[in-house]
């Protein structure tokens, strides 16, 4: 059957590459793109430039406005509350039905919050409505969208003070772009260092000890109790004998994935809408993409990137033509100035691993390399993107290396790629 | 379009470097001094040897496109990865939504010889 519309839900990054891809593979047909926000936006300024006040909505926005009229995509404010499989239709909160021969699901996640006891005693004062001041009643926000940035944006003033609830890439970006705004910022992670995961432990404990040297407090410990009072917002930090009160928390320990609706409709939902290699949900006129989906067998990937390429290969498998080569995953954060990428694993699973540096970690640009035998695994680089460049060329082709070329700055790691 | 007053219109263009000095797969940036163009302009050297040249600052964000991965008649952008041709200066990757602006460039005699403002 020839798929003659399509309906996606969600204007993220996932959502505008899916109808990017089809309409730049030939899709002639209806298309419509589904959002809650004002129009499709980025979402990694949302910690950073965005935050700092440096860029507005419009300049972080996904596509120019005229690219959808330009390319005969209907974007249609509303939020879905129901999807019927079978019959192919969604339903809006406003009781609008779509129906399509295809639809995608690229609703994103939400917030996690933290394992904290959250009192509220007394309502924080509000500020008047209708002076465009976002109005946070608790202190305590979460970062997913540019209107919870807008409302923790209002507090970040100078001297404001900010405890930050987990040290991992945004709560490490806030942190930094928090100190820009000269808020007093405190930042609590139960982990010693936090991201040694993603970015190996050397490299992890360099970038958290960067925190102590901008000004941020950073304690390792968990939070048990948050209580919202008039005051401001006091926490109870696990360890310290007296209660310390703040301005605004920020809670960011991580996201979970928008499934609800795909799990009302039966489809399959472990941890993310389960997705085959193609992204086709457990029915086959629906697939999902992005944040909100995870691939049967891989990890759910919470990544940018990642969330373009999904998007790509759904538009693919609509179109029925080949995925997009599958590349290795690939992001990147920014912290007091410096400019952080990773490529792949730093860790393997069973340690069977070798780390090389290239430079000297603690002095960008530098670089370090994770190698299982002869074969690149993983990399992360700090103010060298070029390295993670070719890392990633390393491991997508599957070629091999020497250890001492790696780590020999003087080697050009292109040449390397030649074989 | 840039302007390219800097230059006066010279029919034989402005000699930026030796084919040498930029190996394959990289590039250079020329400062909007020599250039006479609002921005600076990145000569890129593909990986098949070809030599070509675009505004050097990415549409994206302030970052030097003389300092991406050059590969396969694309530059990728050092900060984001998003993705110019070489040749047409369109985007051929998210995040930019932008296209920059492509400029002529020449080779003759292992010279690299630049048009500021004239379409490749």
């Amino acid at each position: 059957m020839t798929v003659s519309s399509v309906v996606v839900v969600g204007g993220g990054i996932a959502g505008v590459s899916t109808v990017a891809e089809l309409r730049k593979n030939g899709y002639a047909g209806e298309l419509t793109l589904l959002t809650i926000d004002p129009f499709p936006y980025d979402r990694p300024p949302l910690s950073k430039d965005y935050l700092l006040g440096a860029k507005d909505l419009e300049s972080i926005a996904l596509q120019a406005p005229e690219w959808y009229s330009e390319q005969r995509i209907d974007l249609v404010p509303g939020l879905v509350v129901a999807l019927d499989p079978a019959a192919g239709t969604v339903t809006l909160s406003d009781g609008l039905e779509l129906s399509a021969d295809r639809i995608v699901l690229a609703t994103g996640g939400h917030s996690l919050w933290p394992d904290v006891e959250r009192v509220v005693t007394e309502r924080l004062d509000r500020p008047p409505a209708g002076l465009g001041i976002p109005r946070s009643t608790t202190g305590i926000h979460t970062l997913r969208s540019a209107e919870d940035a807008d409302a923790l944006r209002h507090v970040l003033l100078p001297g404001a003070r900010l405890l930050v609830v987990g040290a991992g890439l945004i709560g490490a970006e806030v942190a930094s772009t928090a100190r820009k705004l000269g808020s007093e910022v405190v930042l609590v992670d139960p982990a010693d260092p936090p991201i040694a995961a993603a970015v190996g432990t050397q490299v992890a404990a360099w970038l958290h000890s960067l925190h102590a040297v901008h000004g941020v407090e950073a304690v390792t410990a968990t939070v048990e109790k948050l209580e919202s009072t008039r005051a401001g917002v006091v926490a109870h930090i696990a360890g310290e004998t007296e209660p310390r009160t703040f301005d605004a928390v920020l809670l960011a320990v991580g996201m979970a994935p928008d499934t609800a609706v795909a799990k009302a409709a039966g489809l399959e939902v472990d941890n993310g809408v389960v997705v085959d290699d193609h992204q086709v949900t457990t029915h086959p006129k629906v697939l999902a993409v992005g944040d909100c989906s995870r691939r049967r067998g891989h990890r759910r990937a919470e990544h940018w990137e990642a969330a373009v390429h999904d998007g790509q290969r759904a538009a693919r498998t609509i179109l029925g033509i080949d995925p997009p080569a599958e590349t290795v995953h690939w992001f990147w954060t920014d912290r007091y100035g410096l400019h952080v990428e990773v490529v792949g694993e730093m860790r393997s699973p069973d340690g069977d691993h070798q780390t090389v540096v290239r430079g000297v970690v603690g002095e960008p640009p530098f670089s370090v390399f994770t190698l299982r035998g002869e074969r690149v695994i993983g990399a992360v680089a700090v103010d060298d993107p070029n390295a993670v460049r070719a890392a990633r060329r390393m491991i997508d082709r599957g070629v091999d290396v020497r250890a001492s070329d790696l780590a020999d700055p003087a080697k050009n790691l292109r040449s390397l790629l030649r074989g | 379009m840039t302007g390219n007053s800097g230059n006066g219109g010279n029919s034989s263009g402005i000699r930026v470097a030796s084919l040498d000095d930029i190996p394959e797969g990289e590039g250079i940036a020329i400062s909007s001094k020599i250039t006479g163009t609002e921005d600076d302009i990145a000569i890129l050297r593909d990986d098949d040897g070809t030599c070509w040249a675009l505004n050097d600052t990415c549409t994206h964000e302030t970052a030097s496109l003389a300092e991406g991965w050059v590969e396969d008649g694309d530059v990728e952008c050092p900060l984001h990865s998003s993705r110019f041709n070489l040749k047409t200066g369109k985007v051929d990757g998210l995040p930019a939504t932008v296209d920059t602006v492509p400029h002529r460039v020449e080779v003759r005699d292992g010279e690299i010889y630049l048009f500021p403002g004239e379409r490749p």
